[in-house]
Formats: structure tokens, sequence, C-alpha cells
């Protein structure tokens, strides 16, 4: 079965990443960060059996919760990096910590973007309120998607923010698909779709959501999935077509490639821990 | 001040930039003119490795065993605009570094859209162009180092850096000649948006955006150390920039060790009278370089590049010129 060969290899190679004093840095040569730390613990649970230097990752992820339930972006800048709350929780619930996931979803309550009143020049509705990457500014289409897939993980998926948070996502939809890191579009004019930012929203949106309101996403990255080039737009790709039933075969032989490449310069972890949780059929963000 | 009300005093505020106050806080002074070089580039079929060394060693600069980091400007792939610095660009200017017995050769970014590195500096494109030598950093993603904040305008108390902009022994500014639809123009200075790294900051980084851009974008000028400026006007970007505008060839790359001596000569060749552009003038506080007097000018006759590039109707009172 070629898919559990390519995640296995991935696993294998993430593991190589595992720095001796604890966490996963975004590169190799790089020091530890919370985001390839947390996606490579999601990428482990995906393995048939324990991997090794999972339960020291995991102790090491757990000291970047602050006391408010917040995470920070590393063990030096304990203030940065909120946005890494929502990935951190899904990780508690997978693995069973409880205390430190209500922490987390708690904080991801008592946060919200700053909205402005509505501006006819921007097709998007600004009063509705999303996560943003940093305190006291607006919401954006990743941390509200990772807000909204981290309540429906650990089973808070009817929270009014997560309501909010639905409605905050389709409303920066591209009218004829996808999703910028924002806006939909300027002056009447659409902004450009992303890969990874339309499969992270399709991911977010797969419950409670009716399909016709995704519709136009799906269809866009089904039919442009021949463009997608990079690890990290092929990993959320195949996440978000998979998400909604929609079988990426092609997708993912692309991403078993992009796993493997010649040579590690580049390579960056947390795009790897995404492509291994994608080939696993991204079971670790069921509700 | 408020852009708009900036514009109604333009004259004022100009006439006192003109009379040269002392610098506060900023490593930059320059009792004599600021060398700016303009080397012409019709387009980017042609390597200028060796012009480019030519003009850095007149201009002083030293890379012997130095770490080089050079800070291109990618904000958004489209295939049909000129949004980013060209990988020639960057080619050229990192091979003249290597030239000059530089040590090591990076180039970084931190791109305020594109999150996915392969869009910018980790893209297979750029890399196919640049000697083996040559590392491609994604500054969006890694370590940062804490550094005070050396202006006040923005309120912040320090920035992040990213760790490679920090260590760097020598910083090379290379951005594209594009206008901007918030700010008028966007060259040397508002590309210091891109040494912070986005897990700090965002996509975009909107915690700049709240304190102000032209704030954000001074206190930068003041924090950053920048030792070098290549500017990518072969064909830079006019209307809606820096993302949704059109194409504008210049044919001319626009070097100097002045931000922004650099920045007001690209300016007066885009068609905008720079002490008429907030935060270059705010930048003449402390930066020299925004007054034609202030500048010596080097290389291709202006006259021969200078052109006018269409803008937004909120920035058109910021045009002006013929300047040469």
């Amino acid at each position: 079965m070629r898919g559990a060969s390519d995640s296995l290899f991935g696993l294998g190679k993430l593991t190589s990443f595992e720095l001796p004093k604890g966490g996963v840095p975004y590169y190799r040569g790089g020091g530890p960060a919370a985001e390839p730390s947390l996606l490579a613990l999601l990428a482990f649970k995906t393995a048939p059996g324990p991997v090794a230097g999972m339960e020291a990752l995991l102790a090491w992820v757990s000291t970047l919760q602050n006391p408010d339930g917040s995470v920070a972006v590393n063990a030096a800048d304990r203030d940065q990096g909120i946005w890494l709350t929502a990935p951190a929780a899904v990780v508690f619930e997978r693995y069973g910590m409880a205390p430190a996931r209500d922490r987390a979803l708690d904080f991801l309550a008592s946060l919200s973007s700053k909205t402005v009143a509505n501006d006819s020049n921007v097709r998007q509705d600004n009063t509705i309120v999303g996560w943003p990457w940093v305190r006291d500014t607006f919401g954006w289409v990743e941390p509200t998607a990772w807000a909204v897939l981290a309540l429906g993980v650990c089973g808070r998926g009817s929270h009014p923010r997560a309501v909010e948070g639905r409605r905050f996502l389709l409303d920066r939809q591209i009218p004829s698909g996808g999703w910028n890191y924002g806006n939909p579009g300027v002056n009447d004019r659409e902004l450009l779709p992303f890969w990874d930012t339309t499969g992270l929203a399709l991911l977010a949106l797969r419950e409670r959501t009716d399909v016709s309101s995704v519709r136009p996403s799906l269809e866009f990255l089904q039919t442009n999935q021949e463009k997608i080039r990079s690890l990290c737009g092929l990993a959320w790709a195949v996440l978000g077509l998979e998400a909604w039933g929609r079988a990426a075969p092609r997708l993912r032989e692309r991403l078993a490639a992009a796993m493997a490449p010649a040579s590690d310069e580049g390579l960056n972890a947390a795009h790897l821990a995404a492509g291994v949780i994608a080939l696993s059929g991204g079971r670790v963000f069921a509700p | 001040m408020r852009r708009r009300e900036f514009l109604a005093g333009a004259a004022v505020m100009a006439g006192a930039a003109a009379l040269g106050r002392p610098a506060d806080g900023s490593a930059q002074l320059s009792a004599s003119p600021c060398p700016v070089t303009l080397l012409p580039m019709p387009d980017y079929g042609r390597d200028m490795e060796r012009e480019i060394a030519q003009v850095m060693v007149a201009d002083g600069l030293v890379l012997k065993g130095k770490r080089v980091l050079l800070k291109p400007n990618f904000v958004e792939a489209h295939p049909e605009r000129p949004i980013n610095t060209n990988p020639a660009v960057i080619a050229s200017v990192a091979h003249a570094c290597l030239r000059l017995g530089a040590s090591d050769v990076a180039v970084g970014e931190a791109s305020g859209h594109r999150r996915d590195p392969w869009f910018s500096v980790l893209n297979p494109g750029l890399r196919s162009v640049l000697d083996k030598r040559v590392r491609c950093l994604d500054l969006n993603h890694g370590e940062a180092v804490a550094m005070p904040n050396r202006g006040g305008s923005s309120g912040l108390a320090k920035f992040y850096l990213a760790r490679a902009v920090a260590e760097a022994d020598v910083l090379i500014s290379l951005p594209k000649m594009k206008t901007h639809h918030w700010m008028g123009v966007t060259l040397c200075l508002k590309n210091l948006f891109g040494t912070l790294p986005g897990i700090y900051y965002g996509w975009p980084k909107n915690l700049l955006h709240f304190r102000g851009i032209e704030n954000s974008v001074l206190d930068l000028a003041r924090t950053v150390r920048v030792h070098y400026n290549v500017i990518d006007g072969v064909v830079g970007m006019e209307g809606d920039g820096p993302i949704m505008g059109r194409a504008k060839p210049v044919g001319a790359l626009v070097l100097s060790p002045f931000s922004l001596a650099a920045d007001a000569t690209a300016a007066r060749l885009m068609g905008f009278e720079p002490r008429r552009i907030l935060y270059l003038v705010m930048a003449a506080r402390f930066l020299p370089g925004l007054r034609p007097e202030d500048v010596a000018l080097r290389g291709e006759d202006p006259r021969r590049l200078a052109t006018r590039f269409d803008c937004l109707d909120a920035f058109k009172p910021m045009r002006g010129g013929p300047f040469f």
C-alpha cells in the first residue's frame, strides 16, 4: 500500500528533525518552534505504533502553554504566537490532556478579532468576529480556520464563537472559489486564492456547513490541482478536498513525491507533518 | 499626522526638511551628498553582476569575509504582474557579493502575504538562477531576536527581527519600484517590513498597520541597519500597487548606501515629489538624501529614465516634476 509506506517514510524523516533538547524546528539547523512541533505531534498520532521521541516532544510543547491558556511561538518569546493556541488545543485533545485543552479553548473563546464598520470598497462584512494572528488586530482566514477546527475537534462546534467563525470564513470566501489570506476582493476585483488557506478553510468548514456554500472552492481546488507545486499547497489541498469526500489520488501521488526531496534544504518540518497527516486521511482533525 | 493633513501642509513640511535637522538616533549621517547610481538594465536577460560590483566598490561597500543578507521584496505571486523583485536582479546582486569576497551570501524574506515560501525565496525558479553557494532563507518561519524599537512613532517597545537579519554583517535591501495604495510608493524603507517573521506578526503584518504603516516604517528605519540598497526598476508597478497594479518599465537599477536617498531618487524617476510623501519627509529627520541637493547622482542620465507612474487618485497630489 503506497500511501502507508509514504506516510511512514514521512514520519521517519519527521522524527529526524526532533532536537535533542526538545522541540522541532521549521528547518534543519533552526531552533525549536511551536508550530512544527504541534503538527509533528499530530502526524505522530497517525503512526501505527509509538513514535520515538513523542513523549519528550509532548512534554516540550506543554511547557509553551502560558497560565492564561495561550500557547507561545517558542520558549523564549512567551507573549508571542497566540494563534498557535488553536492547533495546540487539537494536540491536547488528541493526547488526552483535558486540563491543557480546556485552558486553551477558554483562551480561544476570550480572544476576538477587531472589527470595524463596513467599507463599500471591500466586499466583506467587517463586523463579523473571527480570530487574529496577534492581539488587538483584525481577523484573518488562517487563525480563524484553525480556531473553528479546534473547537470542532474538541466537541464544541456549536459554540457561538465557532458558529460566528464559520460565518466569518464563508464571508471571506472568494466568490469564484478559494480563499486569500484575508479579503475576498478589493474595489470589485477578486484577490488571488491560495492553496493552503483554501485547503485549511475547507477542512475547518466540513462540519455544520452545507456543501453548496463551499462548492466554488472545492471546484477551484479540484480543477487547478495540477498547478499546485509546493509541499505546503499539496498537503492542505488534499486535506481540504478529502474532508469533503473528494478523492485526490493524483494530488496524493505528487504530495508523496514532494515529501521526499533530493535534499532537505528548504524542507519545512511543519509542511512535512501536514503532508503525513494528509496522507493518513486527516483523521486527527475529525470532530 | 494623517496623510490628507500632510498633503495640505506639504510645502511647509518640505521646507522644514530642507533645513536639515540633526539626526536623532540613526547611524546614518552624511555631511556630503549621498551617492545614488542609476544602472541601465533594459530587461531581465542581462547579467549585471560585474557592473553592480563596480558600483558597490565605488560606494565604499566592503564585503570581504562578511556575512551578507539580501532582502528582496516578495509579496504575492501572480503570473502577469511584476509584484516581486525579479530573480535576475537578486542573482546579479548575490553574485556581485560573492565576487567581492563575501564569506556567506543569503537571500532572505519574510513575505507579507504568502505564507507558503514556495512563492517567495524557496521558489525553484529563484534557486535555479543562484550560485550554489547562495543560501535561500524563509525568514517567516524561524527564530527572531527582540530588538528595542529605536524610534518612537509606532508605540511598539521592540521588534522581533528575523535572526538572520539581526546577525548579518551586511544587509542589502532589494525592493521593487512600485506604487502603494496606502503610502504612495513602496521602495527601500517599506521593504523593511519583510525583516519581521510572520510567526510573530501574522500574514499580513496587521499589527504594523494598526500602529500606522508610516509609523512602523519610520521605526524600522531607525532600528534596522541597512548597509546598501538596490531598487529593481527594470519593470516597476504603477496604478493600484503594490499588488493589483500594472507593469511600468523604467529599465534601470537604483543603487545607494543610503536608503532615503535611493527612495527619493526612485520616487523622482517615477514622477513623484518625495517631499510630498509623508513617510519620506518624516524619515528625513534622521536619514539623509531627501532633497535633490542631498544626492550625488551617478551613472545613466536620469532624463533618459524618468517617467510618470500612474497612481490612485488619492496620491496624485504627490506627483511632481520634471525633476531632472
